[in-house]
């Protein structure tokens, strides 16, 4: 194993089993702000969308509108057959397009 | 729990292409055991990773187990604390969701069996199938032909449509793509994560104010 890698997952082990005892140890009689609330709850899909942002700046139309067809499959369908039809269009669209 | 095995295949081949070992995948599987701050961090991993972006990322897609754990708090009281803390470290969306309806069902108080039988038949296989992904990610080859990188972006979206609280709700996301978008053609390296993911949370805090 590498030594960089071991640490940082260790290290992101750790915040992360902080972040799940912390709410029990000291948020428990607690009410938090509706504010804090709202941060908390949108706070993971700021950094899902933006880890994914750059697969949307390529500037090739056939990424865009494969995300585009993705988006929609996401809302309605679950994970495989998403990543299925993400799949296919892209390689589709992608070829289509030289 | 079968919904899982997908998921851990897709991050266990993606993380094995982006060089860790069919060791290290399971390791951090089954240590962090957080799928989205998973995928986030292997999304951006390089040799070597940037070990402060990649924590302070999972700090941030985990900072909602604060909220989590504190909804648990009343129904795992009457357990000691080790037996709590223990419990804790197996808590995902799944099991604090079944957790939650059982314990509030039955006198509120959460059986540690229900609870276990529920939350590790989801942890091993979440470690289980991370490690095949990652043993069988090298034979995918070059994922970039046919669109199979295309895989890693849809998964963050059906992540992204399963946490979807409505429009009001949602608005941050689309300040995070637009900023992060922007940053990453304007600015060379991983400027555009701190940049996307701190002016969406920002975004939150302001319009939670005014709403």
């Amino acid at each position: 194993m590498n030594a960089m890698n071991v640490l940082t997952i260790v290290l992101m082990a750790s915040v992360t089993y902080l972040t799940r005892i912390g709410g029990y140890l000291f948020l428990r009689d607690r009410n938090l702000s509706p504010r804090a609330k709202a941060v908390m709850e949108s706070a993971p899909g700021c950094v899902l969308i933006t880890v994914i942002a750059p697969s949307f700046v390529t500037g090739q139309v056939a990424d865009l509108i494969a995300l585009a067809v993705t988006a929609v499959a996401a809302t309605r369908l679950s994970m495989l057959p998403t990543v299925l039809i993400a799949i296919a269009t892209a390689g589709v669209l992608r070829s289509v397009a030289g | 729990m079968l919904g899982f095995v997908p998921f851990a295949l897709v991050l266990g081949a993606r993380a094995s292409q982006k060089g860790l070992s069919a060791l290290e995948v399971p390791f951090m599987a089954g240590a962090n055991f957080g799928g989205g701050s998973e995928f986030a961090a292997i999304a951006l991993w390089t040799s070597p990773p940037h070990v402060l972006l990649i924590v302070a990322i999972t700090l941030l897609v985990n900072s909602r187990h604060l909220l989590m754990g504190a909804m648990l708090a009343p129904i795992i009281r009457h357990l000691p604390k080790r037996k709590a803390l223990l419990a804790l470290f197996f808590m995902c969306d799944e099991s604090w969701a079944l957790g939650l309806a059982e314990g509030r069902k039955t006198s509120s108080r959460l059986s540690l069996g229900y609870y276990a039988g529920v939350a590790l038949p989801l942890y091993l296989t979440w470690v289980i199938f991370t490690a095949i992904g990652a043993l069988i990610g090298p034979s995918l080859g070059d994922v970039t032909r046919f669109g199979f990188d295309m895989a890693f972006p849809a998964v963050f979206l059906v992540m992204l449509a399963g946490m979807w609280q409505g429009v009001a709700a949602a608005r941050p996301w689309l300040v995070s793509l637009v900023v992060a978008g922007v940053t990453c053609l304007l600015v060379p390296g991983a400027w555009y994560v701190p940049a996307g993911a701190i002016s969406g949370v920002a975004a939150a805090y302001f319009w939670s104010r005014t709403t």
